[in-house]
């Protein structure tokens, strides 16, 4: 791999411990993946900061680096956390747990890292097509590479971090056209309805593809929301960090069929509870200022019944653009929660048993992650359970 | 004569002690607690066995990138591996490694190494030496 005279002088020390150990990171990633050189990136998004998530263990290690005097190069946003400051009465964590938690939050402003504290950061701001991104969070990867059009790998939390504080990543993987390139076609023969197909769809195809390209057909005018939930539901099931999605493809590809049975199927293995849900979840991944404002729309004069939790999670940027949607949900008794989501917090610890959701990468995960029971559905229906008729 | 086995040398460093020889794959993070180096993963081939002060053999990495992190903290309490063998190198244990200054060589059949054996890691040329079989 070639470095610059610069970049040789940062992996022998000359910058100190905190930027040698970042570029130690990226070159021997670059050189295990094969990479050519370092190329500069617009901005890194780095995950690793749910106290519930991680643990301990990442908090010494950020320690050092800020020790170090590590600072973050390019813009740098950070994943949600456990908890939402602003929502300590809907969220009765442990002190501990909050205190361990603001910690990591405090170490990554110590870098210069933006306590942004979403998995959807391209609602803040929108990466160019084209523009080269070191990113984590699986979700935001697919959405970034797929609708985007940004050009980024799957990165981890440390890698991502190691980029921020380089300003550049190996150029390997996505950053390279070849590997962006289609490999199988699935045909997708249902009309899709809504969110909720969409994310049955990832579900599915990340379970077949193994890794591969797909190139979608048959998606109906997807909107950015449709095309969020396939991406993250892709990502949650399968190592992909891109799908492809239009009319018939130019090329000659292996082509895979998905029917309208293979999908209902999918939703109701990620159904694993028959009881009526205590919390109804929107949000993951955290919601734009349109899906906010839907929501609003659907739940209209009614209430949110007695003993459901109805939670809406965004960041606070989108949040504090979304008001006046805001106060009709949280006047029929509704929360919009920021910072965080059902799957990063301590669930079981709030009395949560049944969550239900619009999204299939909860319900992929809360079962395991959470330990709670779980109903996928579409969003218009989730209201409806959460409200009063 | 000692055996020696020749690899690709991932981080530098060298290291001598007893390996501790895996055929399933280890997740650190959830798998490996970060306080005691006790491997928790239930029904793992390692399952309760201290990763402290071996030379930590497996197939691969698997799991969160979280695991990074918690290879770095292991290190640093004291209770972390001398150094680590691998068929092949994923990014979350090459990370750790790196991070925590853990020497590593990968493209070893791990099959050849048996658990409890004396060996040698020399992470800068990529070599693993087996100095005497388990004791009997």
């Amino acid at each position: 791999m070639y470095l610059t005279k610069e970049e040789e002088r940062i992996l022998e020390g000359e910058m100190g411990w905190a930027y040698q150990t970042a570029m130690k990171v990226l070159v021997k990633l670059g050189e295990l993946f094969g990479a050519t050189r370092l190329i500069p990136v617009r901005s890194a998004h780095i995950s690793g900061v749910s106290y519930k998530t991680i643990g301990d263990a990442p908090a010494e290690f950020l320690e050092e680096i800020v020790k170090a005097g590590g600072v973050a190069q390019v813009e740098s946003t950070i994943n949600p956390a456990g908890f939402d400051p602003e929502h300590v009465d809907e969220m009765p964590i442990p002190e501990e747990f909050r205190f361990k938690q603001s910690r990591i939050i405090n170490l990554y402003k110590k870098m210069k890292i933006e306590p942004t504290l979403t998995c959807t950061p391209y609602y803040i701001r929108r990466p160019e097509a084209g523009s080269h991104l070191a990113w984590a969070e699986s979700s935001a990867v697919v959405y970034a590479n797929s609708v985007l059009k940004a050009w980024t790998n799957r990165e981890g939390g440390p890698s991502a971090l190691a980029a921020a504080l380089i300003g550049k990543t190996p150029d390997y993987g996505m950053h390279r056209a070849e590997n962006r390139q289609a490999e199988v076609s699935v045909k997708v023969e249902p009309e899709l309805k809504g969110e909720m197909e969409f994310g049955a769809l990832g579900i599915y195809a990340g379970n077949v593809l193994k890794g591969r390209v797909p190139y979608f057909t048959g998606l109906r005018s997807p909107t950015e929301r449709d095309l969020k939930q396939l991406g993250a539901a892709l990502a949650s099931t399968g190592m992909n960090s891109i799908f492809q999605y239009g009319a018939e493809h130019k090329k000659e590809l292996e082509k895979i069929t998905v029917e309208e049975a293979d999908l209902k199927k999918v939703v109701e293995e990620l159904s694993t509870a028959s009881e009526e849900p205590d919390m109804v979840f929107m949000g993951c991944p955290h919601c734009s200022l349109e899906e906010i404002k839907n929501i609003a729309r659907l739940i209209g004069k009614r209430k949110v019944k007695e003993g459901v939790k109805l939670w809406v999670c965004t960041s606070r940027y989108v949040r504090e653009r979304a008001k006046a949607y805001v106060r009709m949900i949280e006047a029929a008794g509704g929360h919009v929660l920021c910072d965080t989501c059902a799957v990063v917090t301590w669930l079981r610890e709030l009395g949560v048993e049944t969550l239900m959701t619009n999204s299939a990468k909860t319900a992929y995960y809360a079962p395991v992650l959470n330990k709670v029971g779980t109903i996928l559905a579409p969003t218009s229906k989730c209201i409806d359970m959460a409200c009063e008729l | 004569m000692a055996v020696e086995l020749k690899g690709r040398p991932v981080v530098p460093g060298e290291a001598r002690g007893v390996a501790l020889v895996s055929k399933q794959s280890l997740s650190f993070l959830g798998g490996v607690d970060p306080e005691s180096g006790i491997i928790t993963e239930r029904g793992h081939d390692l399952e309760g066995r201290r990763v402290e002060g071996v030379i930590l053999c497996f197939p691969h990495g698997h799991g969160s990138t979280v695991g990074s992190y918690v290879l770095y903290s292991l290190v640093k309490r004291g209770v972390g591996p001398k150094a680590i063998v691998n068929m092949r190198a994923d990014p979350v244990v090459v990370v750790g490694a790196v991070i925590a200054g853990v020497p590593m060589v990968d493209q070893i059949d791990i099959d050849l190494i048996e658990d409890g054996a004396l060996v040698e890691v020399d992470g800068t040329k990529g070599t693993v030496k087996i100095l005497r079989e388990k004791p009997r």
